[in-house]
């Protein structure tokens, strides 16, 4: 046991190292237990451990006597004009007390209305009034929490027509006025700009470096609909040749940021994500050198 | 408010329900909007049957994949998803697939779904303490007849008409007899609960299942071995007793009144 308050304290008193860490599902969770150093981090999606007890929560709580954890929420559906769910919000505090962890984050989105869910992130449009609800829901739930919450911009595959900022500029603002951080997903970035035809440099470009605490990066699968290519947020494999390209750029711009790979559906095997996650620290070696 | 409260009810609404008018102000850029809600309809679509088939792989073996799938459809139209916690989502599959016409010729298939619901259940639900036996050891015999037993907050109890707890072993992935499961062979009675971290099932004779029920139903042990004594002259409660606090059934007692 001495052992394991030891890597504690060390790990309270540590930010979350610029280091690859990946996304961790349950069937990885002795691999991850087996294998300590390979990794800087994990992050797990925190309603996959709102169960009461048994395997999920008893290997969470070993695991992060070893890693550094990121929380991260696909359910808040922070968008959405139904009241917060505080049932919801009450699970997450408890598990963010037992697990205490170095970030949680969830999404620009909203997923449901009349207490009725579509389980999947919806884009919202960047209006004043969606900036107005959306601070207002963010200052709440980072009140509640106690603490600063990550958000991140979504894969999309639609637009509105009456949105009056990009997105780019939007997550700045809001991230100015309700205090959130941003999680810049470089993959989504890539999806919505070739959906929509943004230029995803310029998105990279005008996103508040200052306010970047962490990247994720992941796989994608090209879709046809009606004789036209769309790109899917799948994580469903290795991340895409022009995503890793973007990712490099983005570095230049803002510095080593931990960054997390995301592989999550047809899940390969551990050393498959180690792998991932190595190349994704070869970039944050090489743009460290270049910012010394 | 009313811009955004109005997109997302007519969004949900086309989506979940399909016949509803698109929301206004979706950007037609190369496709028609119905054809990007219809992105997301998948998605949540195959998402949920994903869900499903994860928490019922059994059924989903027993059935095949294209009718789980229609199954999965009807479930989804019936019980839209409620909650953004999906370990609570499903709970309903063994009602909706009584109900389902389709599936009659199957009629084992609601008691299976019954049990993989258990099973997922009992996964997450609360831990618990073994029973301190040095306790109960210590226990006045003048309170003997007001001893009630609490039993572990996972246990789960089903009794079927079929062999499903056979069916069930023969659809696990690592099962490699070639059985003959005969459904006229006689129904079971299980507890599905998971002691420490793993899921166990057990088969119970029908003494013992009715006596563990009324346990659960919180009756003293003296009232539970009396119920059964009425149908099963040959119960023996001391057996019992050492096999539920064995194998951590029972995991706390209390005096009543």
């Amino acid at each position: 046991m001495a052992h394991t308050y030891q890597n504690r304290q060390l790990r309270d008193h540590a930010p979350i190292p610029a280091r690859a860490g990946v996304g961790l599902r349950s069937q990885h969770h002795r691999d991850a237990l087996n294998s300590p150093d390979k990794l800087g981090w994990l992050e797990v999606h925190s309603e996959n451990y709102f169960g009461k007890g048994g395997a999920p929560l008893h290997y969470l709580e070993n695991i992060r006597a070893d890693y550094p954890i990121s929380l991260h929420g696909v359910g808040m559906s922070l968008g959405s004009v139904d009241a917060l769910d505080y049932q919801h919000l009450q699970k997450l505090k408890g598990l963010i007390a037992r697990i205490e962890p170095v970030l949680v984050s969830e999404h620009l989105s909203w997923s449901s209305f009349g207490s009725h869910y579509l389980n999947d992130l919806v884009p919202l449009p960047y209006t004043a009034e969606t900036l107005a609800h959306l601070t207002v829901r963010i200052q709440a739930v980072q009140e509640f929490l106690g603490r600063q919450l990550l958000i991140e911009n979504p894969s999309s595959y639609l637009e509105y027509d009456y949105s009056s900022y990009s997105e780019s500029s939007f997550i700045n603002e809001l991230a100015r006025r309700s205090g959130c951080g941003i999680l810049l997903d470089i993959n989504n970035v890539y999806v919505s700009s070739i959906n929509h035809g943004w230029n995803p440099l310029d998105y990279i470009q005008d996103i508040d470096a200052e306010r970047v605490g962490e990247i994720h990066l992941a796989g994608h699968s090209v879709n046809t609909v009606a004789g036209r290519n769309i790109l899917i947020d799948t994580h469903n494999g290795p991340v895409s040749k022009p995503v890793w390209q973007l990712y490099h750029l983005a570095l230049q711009r803002l510095g080593h940021v931990p960054t997390l790979i995301e592989w999550d559906a047809d899940l390969p095997a551990w050393d498959v994500l180690i792998a991932e996650a190595d190349k994704a620290n070869a970039y944050l070696e090489d743009a460290y050198v270049q910012a010394a | 408010m009313y811009r955004l409260h109005d997109m997302q009810r007519d969004f949900s609404s086309h989506v979940l329900l399909e016949s509803y008018p698109i929301p206004e102000g979706i950007k037609a850029n190369g496709l028609a909007p119905e054809q990007r809600l219809a992105i997301y309809r998948n998605n949540t679509r195959l998402g949920l049957t994903e869900v499903l088939r994860a928490v019922y792989p059994v059924l989903d073996q027993l059935v095949g994949e294209a009718f789980f799938n229609r199954l999965a459809h009807f479930y989804l139209s019936a019980h839209p998803l409620q909650t953004a916690c999906l370990l609570q989502f499903g709970g309903q599959f063994a009602q909706l697939i009584a109900e389902f016409d389709a599936a009659q010729g199957l009629p084992y298939l609601p008691d299976v779904a019954r049990l993989e619901w258990y099973w997922h259940e009992a996964y997450h639900e609360a831990n618990s303490q073994m029973l301190d036996l040095s306790k109960l050891s210590q226990l006045d015999p003048a309170n003997h007849d007001r001893l009630g037993f609490k039993l572990h907050p996972s246990v789960r109890m089903l009794a079927s008409d079929y062999p499903i707890a056979d069916i069930w072993a023969c659809n696990q992935p690592d099962y490699a007899a070639d059985t003959q499961i005969n459904l006229n062979q006689g129904g079971c009675r299980l507890v599905i609960y998971r002691p420490n971290f793993e899921v166990e099932m057990i088969t119970l004779e029908p003494a013992d299942y009715q006596c563990l029920s009324a346990l659960a139903a919180g009756t003293t042990l003296t009232q539970a071995v009396q119920q059964v004594i009425g149908n099963h002259p040959d119960f023996e409660i001391q057996t019992c007793l050492q096999q539920w606090l064995s194998n951590g059934l029972l995991t706390d007692f209390f005096i009543i009144g």
